[in-house]
């Protein structure tokens, strides 16, 4: 029995093995074991990514609670209310509705949020690295990140970028900060002109005070009051993204440069004036269009509470010009010698100089033209002043005492001086205006430089007419106001001129010279003119708050338009009609140094002041006037200075038509 | 009558599923030791879970709480609080301190690799209608598809005992409260009082 017992015990657990086998494997693949599925909604795993295991968070899933409409807000861990709620629209319209939140978002691994998440999102990796992939795509579908990666680097070197001084772990702004983050539109798009409008709000997020400045100007009363997408937000003066802090150069320069985006009218003639210019150049020291106008509380002149109301306006100048008096207030800031409506003054004074310019100018070129192709003609006719190799020079003629050599180098050294510096001004436009004025320290090394050589200039200028005096009342026994040595024009002058351009042409013989001929007394004579107009002008200039104490304002405007036109007129015949009268025509080229050893051979003497020559002869006067040759050192010396001056010269003559071809219309 | 009868017939479901993972260990773990030789597979670690917690997760205890088709990242969670015992335990902080945080990993990806099956349990349908209002309003968000597995933990099919469990720990501060969650059960209680728990319990048991 107990044999049995096992043996049907051993059946029985073979049986019950098999069984065990067979049976739970045939229901495990046929039915479930007990109970039901849950639907076949996919597996928990397939909210991860296989490759990365990665959580993949939908954007449903966020909106779950963030796109709630009836729960907007929730509150922190603190107890403290925060707003949750992103209008899911919104997203799917603007330029990022393709992306997933934790494209962004990249920090939010868990929903529901297991820690108190923090908004941290960076703009700039994404942009970039999309670009850099896309930049070469021929359907131009990323075309606009071009634009986007520009402002980029304009943001990284604002101050938005910058770390904030209170808490160095995060920058002043980032880009979410002003772009609303899941609202960019496209170009065109709504978004895009309601995000223009809300900028000043936006901005003013940070920037309280200057908001409710805003708001009282006209700028802020258009924008936010009356809904106008073309008056000036915050951007459109400040820049979008590269922004400087306001009180440095560049955020300055830049402001008052987009100013003119929109005022163009004005910026025109404030480039005109002496603050335009500076400004121009690339300094802030004279004023810009907020110092008058007000930044944010620029408003029109007929407004009471406008910095440039006419009861407010002298207080205004006195920001900078603290002893500006009455006279102040008939400046024409913008004033136009182009209107002769509004400036008829001004507009007669260009007009009149201009004329004298284009006079002068013109009658002179022709002058050298005519003159060049005379001489041309005649040397390759063997006529004309040659020099005989077989007799070189051993006698010379004295016409400059030492004196009148010193005062001609210093005047030569300060006008040069004067007009570098000055049409740095002049010509504000152009690089190299900037890279002067940066080469001679600033604008304000500059005004130092121009003022002392305008003071050398007339000091000169006066110590010529005290000798000149002199030495007309020592010899007023014999002087001859018009006679031969006299540099007064005569009635021979205009002769000579007619004889002169008879001779250009071949009509006549090449008519013989006084001591002085006429282009010399022109020569002499055109400064002189141009000293007086300069210099007084430049005085009124250069004084403002003396000369404003009996001079109106306007005439500020008056000078600086006179002394700029003549100074133009002065530098371009000096450095062309002067030059080529001494220095270039063929019978004097390369040069003549005579202004510097004061002496010129006595054959030269004899051919180009033969008249002269004869009186001297016929006088027996001739010998106490002539020298022995320079030595060499001396001709070597003067030919250095000479070849300097003229180089210096011709680079300047240049620089100003290089201004005046390139010159804003 | 009705819930003894239930009970046996899940005891031979329970045998059934242990004799059948018993046949398939061997080849099992052959497959699995050719892919990852370094260590046990997740699965073949989870079979260790299958005593208490059913076979692959689909937990037969009423006790007992469900972990297949479990989020694998609220798993580990689980498992690493009760290995620091951070969290609550009956006997799951002896276990978790016999596992490396890949070991945890290996074993949350298993389960969550499995689709949960449900076993009916009896539950008071009226209770059921009014937790699904409070769950609607209180607990969605977080237990989305009615408490279905997610991010945020199984409730719809957990085994009703265990939820009942679960939230006295809460309620009895035994254990730590996720974030935001006391808020809004407290809310749910302040509206329906006493039967907001049995509700959204009875309500999350009716799921079968």
């Amino acid at each position: 029995m107990p044999r049995r017992m096992a043996t049907a015990g051993v059946v029985c657990l073979l049986a019950t093995l098999l069984g065990a086998m067979i049976v739970p494997a045939a229901l495990a693949t046929t039915q479930p074991l007990g109970g039901t599925t849950e639907p076949d909604e996919g597996l928990m795993i397939d909210n991860f990514d296989p490759e990365t295991g990665k959580r993949i968070i939908p954007n449903e899933r966020c909106l779950t609670c963030h796109g709630d409409e009836q729960q907007k807000t929730d509150v922190r861990d603190d107890g403290s209310p925060v707003t949750i709620f992103v209008h899911s629209k919104q997203i799917e319209n603007s330029v990022h509705g393709s992306q997933q939140c934790t494209s962004c978002h990249v920090t939010i691994d868990r929903v529901p949020h297991r820690k108190a998440p923090a908004v941290v999102v960076g703009c700039v990796e994404c942009h970039r690295e999309t670009w850099e992939q896309h930049k070469d795509d021929p359907d131009g579908e990323y075309a606009r990140l071009a634009v986007v990666n520009e402002q980029i680097d304009s943001y990284m070197q604002s101050i938005h970028a910058q770390p904030n001084a209170l808490d160095q772990s995060h920058t002043n702004a980032t880009c979410y900060d002003c772009h609303d983050g899941h609202n960019v539109g496209e170009l065109g798009s709504i978004q895009r002109s309601e995000f223009r409008l809300k900028n000043p709000q936006v901005c003013g997020r940070c920037h309280e005070e200057a908001l409710d400045e805003y708001r009282t100007s006209d700028h802020g009363k258009a924008v936010l009051e009356e809904g106008d997408s073309e008056a000036a937000v915050c951007s459109d003066c400040h820049s979008t993204h590269e922004i400087a802090p306001t009180e440095t150069d560049k955020a300055q320069l830049a402001i008052t440069q987009h100013c003119g985006d929109c005022h163009q009218e004005a910026q025109r003639t404030y480039f005109d004036s002496y603050h335009g210019q500076v400004h121009r150049l690339g300094y802030t020291e004279a004023a810009k269009c907020h110092d008058c106008h007000g930044g944010h509380l620029v408003k029109s002149e007929d407004d009471p509470t406008s910095e440039i109301h006419a009861n407010n306006r002298l207080e205004n100048c006195r920001n900078c010009h603290e002893n500006a008096n009455k006279n102040f207030l008939s400046f024409w800031p913008h004033g136009d010698a182009n209107d002769p409506e509004n400036y008829p003054d001004l507009w007669a004074f260009k007009v009149f100089m201009e004329t004298l310019i284009f006079a002068v100018m013109g009658f002179f070129w022709i002058h050298v033209l005519l003159w060049l192709y005379r001489e041309v003609m005649d040397r390759r006719q063997g006529k004309g002043f040659n020099e005989d190799l077989s007799k070189p020079d051993l006698v010379y003629y004295r016409r400059f005492p030492a004196v009148w050599r010193w005062i001609h180098f210093l005047f030569a050294v300060a006008t040069m001086t004067l007009i570098l510096t000055g049409t740095t001004l002049l010509f504000s436009h152009t690089a190299w205006a900037k890279a002067v004025v940066d080469f001679l320290g600033g604008i304000r090394m500059e005004a130092i430089i121009h003022r002392t050589a305008a003071v050398i200039w007339l000091s000169i200028f006066i110590l010529h007419l005290v000798l000149a005096i002199r030495n007309i009342r020592r010899n007023r026994a014999t002087f001859e106001w018009f006679g031969s040595t006299s540099l007064l024009p005569n009635w021979k002058d205009l002769q000579d001129l007619k004889d002169m351009f008879k001779w250009f042409l071949g009509f006549g013989p090449r008519p013989q010279f006084n001591h002085w001929t006429y282009w010399q007394k022109f020569d002499y004579w055109a400064p002189f003119w141009g000293a007086m107009v300069i210099g007084l002008s430049g005085l009124v200039l250069f004084m403002p708050g003396i000369t404003s104490l009996v001079l109106p304002g306007w005439s500020f405007n008056i000078a600086n338009l006179v002394h700029a036109e003549e100074a133009l007129l002065a530098a371009i015949f000096l450095n062309s009609v002067h030059f080529f009268n001494v220095h270039f025509r063929p019978e004097r080229f390369p040069m003549s140094t005579a202004i510097f050893t004061g002496v010129i051979p006595i054959d030269e003497f004899k051919h180009d002041h033969r008249l002269e020559y004869d009186r001297l002869v016929e006088n027996g006067e001739l010998e106490k006037h002539l020298v022995q040759r320079p030595s060499r050192r001396a001709s070597l010396a003067a030919s250095f200075i000479t070849t300097v001056l003229i180089m210096a010269g011709l680079a300047l003559l240049t620089l100003v038509l290089i201004g005046l071809v390139t010159a804003p219309s | 009558m009705n819930s003894k009868k239930t009970i046996n017939t899940q005891g031979c479901n329970r045998l059934l599923s242990l004799l059948a993972l018993l046949a398939l260990v061997p080849f099992q773990l052959s497959a699995e030791s050719a892919r990852l030789p370094a260590g046990p597979s997740g699965q073949a670690l989870a079979f260790t879970c299958a005593g208490c917690h059913g076979t692959d997760g689909s937990s037969v205890g009423p006790s007992m709480p469900a972990i297949a088709g479990m989020d694998p990242e609220v798993f580990v969670d689980a498992m690493k609080a009760y290995r620091q015992d951070e969290r609550n335990p009956s006997i799951m902080n002896r276990i978790a301190k016999a596992y490396t945080d890949e070991q945890f990993e290996a074993m949350g990806w298993f389960f969550a690799s499995q689709r949960l099956r449900l076993f009916p349990q009896p539950y008071d349908p009226r209770l059921a209608e009014q937790g699904a209002r409070l769950h609607d309003d209180y607990c969605e968000k977080c237990h989305e598809n009615g408490g279905r597995p997610g991010d945020a933990g199984t409730l719809a099919g957990q085994w009703m005992p265990y939820l009942h469990f679960t939230m006295e720990d809460f309620i009895s501060g035994k254990r730590k409260w996720p974030r935001k969650m006391q808020r809004k059960v407290d809310a749910a209680i302040e509206e329906a009082g006493g039967d907001a728990i049995p509700a959204l319990v009875n309500y999350y048991g009716s799921q079968q």
